[in-house]
């Protein structure tokens, strides 16, 4: 077992883990948070993306010890005094949203996109969720939902 | 009349559970005194398997093995119960289920598969559905591989062709393809204060999971409830039983909440595929391009086992000539067993494959008679009043003659071409 401490959504945790244990299952199985989906386990989906330090990873190639100190944040986390995150309320609004698995992570890439980059090409913004695949394939309505996220963002 | 969701943009009802992460999929639930559940695996195509689970009991923390002794009724399947919940005796495709593996935690379930002893029999397999067709291939169900045989006979061909000015004839074959839905398959599963056995699943059928459960272990269908968690995706690939029975057979005799998540590896061994097909056209036109008849044999490789073969290939027989109206028509389709991994629905469902066919053909006939291959197109594609190979007549709502027009002019093609 190791000792972390991580904060995760603004909270901090501190947690005895096994050594062995992926930050994906520190996150479901120890803490709950249960939008951090898993669909493949080795990198290549992008279901489970969290925000760490500011940057998004694949938290199924995350060991858990290697998130001590870190600052993560997951879908559950972007819903600020029970208003969505813009990006969250485009989703909804342009008809994103299909089966679902893939949403979180596709909205914490673009998330994390906007968050250094407000004004993204559309290049950009392709590559930023080039890394979560959707099968039901709602690419387009991403982008569509990203520029939708802008215009709320500006206030529009 | 005032409707109200026609012609609006209605939010999906599940869209704000599922962009905060709330959205139920069964993988999401933990529910107390939890015990889980793997499934070992043939590693073998074909052959005769025997199983020696006493070492894997001995593990600490294992509850149970399930094999093919612990079902009362060992089959299920949509069409044709030809599937068997632990295979008994012969394996037909790698990733038929042996044995239910139920321990305190996963890991336990790891251990305990490794030190169960697999013995097979090798047998002579059969992966070409082309050769299954023959007399002498390897039997996948001990009897003939041929599951279903569909027929079209309209006009006369034979006859039909020596009239024709063009005539193509190719092979073309398309390859199996897996649906790869996001959500890899999970369920929990747990007998109720009542005594029901629950299973919560992502499942395009409740209702026939619950009777497939509901057959496998012998119990009133009354007795069962399946709970449809969200779905991520499914194409096809849910319609399917993968680890229902699995799932309800452990809790019933464990009386303690079973929960099974696959992982993306096990997932593509457990669910159909899109039929691989090999398809024979032999098309013909006259001068002006007017087809005047069309020969195919469709042959799907349906793999180990039916699912939904009979009405894939019948629908793929059906829409063989694709949407362009063909006097004289003679289509087999077949659905054949091979010791593939087992093929059925997905999306188009039989319908998708034929176009790779029948529209080169109907490329190739352009070709061959100097014509543009918009215009083969549009002397013979069917418009209201048109009879099908099947003999339907469509009498309403076929406007594609329209709709390749539209397209055409959307196209930059012809444009380009002039300038080269």
């Amino acid at each position: 077992m190791i000792d972390i401490r991580l904060t995760v959504n603004g909270k901090e945790y501190s947690l005895s883990i096994e050594e062995d244990k992926r930050l994906i299952d520190v996150l479901r199985e120890d803490l709950g948070f249960i939008g951090v989906m898993e669909g493949c386990g080795e990198g290549e989906c992008g279901a489970c993306t969290v925000i760490m330090d500011g940057k998004t990873v694949n938290s199924c190639l995350v060991m858990g010890f290697q998130a001590n100190g870190k600052n993560i944040i997951t879908i559950e986390g972007l819903a600020k005094d029970g208003k969505l995150d813009p990006v969250q309320q485009a989703f909804i609004d342009v008809g994103a949203v299909q089966c679902g698995f893939c949403i979180p992570g596709a909205i914490l890439s673009i998330r994390a996109l906007l968050n250094e980059n407000p004004k993204p090409t559309e290049e950009e913004i392709r590559e930023s969720i080039s890394g979560n695949l959707c099968r039901c394939t709602g690419y387009n309505k991403m982008l569509e939902a990203v520029e939708r996220a802008r215009r709320y963002e500006n206030g529009a | 009349m005032v409707l109200n969701v026609v012609g609006k943009r209605v939010p999906r009802i599940d869209a704000l559970s599922k962009v905060t992460g709330r959205a139920i999929y069964p993988q999401d639930i933990y529910m107390d005194n939890m015990a889980y559940g793997k499934t070992l695996r043939s590693e073998i195509a074909h052959g005769y398997v025997s199983l020696d689970t006493s070492e894997a009991e001995k593990i600490d923390g294992v509850l149970r093995i399930f094999t093919y002794k612990d079902v009362p009724k060992n089959e299920h399947g949509v069409v044709y119960k030809d599937h068997e919940v632990f295979i008994s005796k012969k394996v037909r495709r790698v990733g038929d289920p042996l044995a239910f593996v139920v321990a305190e935690n996963e890991k336990i379930c790891d251990l305990a598969l490794e030190k169960i002893k697999v013995t097979y029999e090798e047998l002579e397999g059969v992966f070409d559905p082309v050769e299954a067709m023959k007399e002498d291939a390897p039997k996948v169900h001990d009897k003939s591989n041929v599951l279903y045989h569909f027929k079209i006979r309209k006009g006369n061909v034979e006859e039909a062709f020596k009239r024709c000015y063009a005539i193509v004839e190719n092979t073309y074959k398309v390859h199996m393809v897996d649906h790869a839905f996001l959500q890899p398959e999970a369920g929990v599963a747990y007998v109720d204060e009542e005594g029901n056995i629950v299973v919560m699943v992502a499942t395009q059928y409740p209702h026939y999971d619950r009777e497939e459960i509901a057959n496998a272990l012998q119990v009133p269908v009354e007795r069962v409830r399946v709970i449809n968690t969200n779905v991520g995706g499914a194409f096809g690939a849910r319609e399917d039983i993968t680890l229902q029975i699995h799932l309800a057979l452990a809790a019933k005799e464990l009386k303690r909440p079973i929960k099974t998540v696959y992982s993306r590896e096990e997932s593509f061994l457990a669910h159909c595929k899109r039929h691989a097909m090999v398809m024979k056209y032999k098309t013909g036109a006259d001068k002006d391009g007017k087809l005047l008849a069309m020969e195919a044999e469709i042959i799907g490789d349906t793999g180990a086992y039916a699912s939904w073969a009979a009405n894939v290939m019948r629908k793929a027989g059906v829409h063989a000539t694709g949407p362009y109206y063909i006097p004289n028509v003679k289509v087999d389709s077949y659905a054949v067993y091979t010791n593939n991994p087992f093929a059925g629905a997905m999306r188009g469902f039989g319908a998708t494959q034929v176009p790779i066919a029948h529209e080169q053909q109907m490329d190739m006939l352009a070709e061959k008679l100097g014509m543009d291959p918009v215009t083969i197109r549009l002397k013979n594609i069917f418009k209201k009043g048109s009879v099908t190979a099947t003999g339907q007549v469509l009498t309403e709502g076929v406007p594609l003659e329209e709709c390749l027009i539209k397209a055409i002019e959307g196209f930059t093609f012809n444009i380009k071409r002039e300038e080269a």
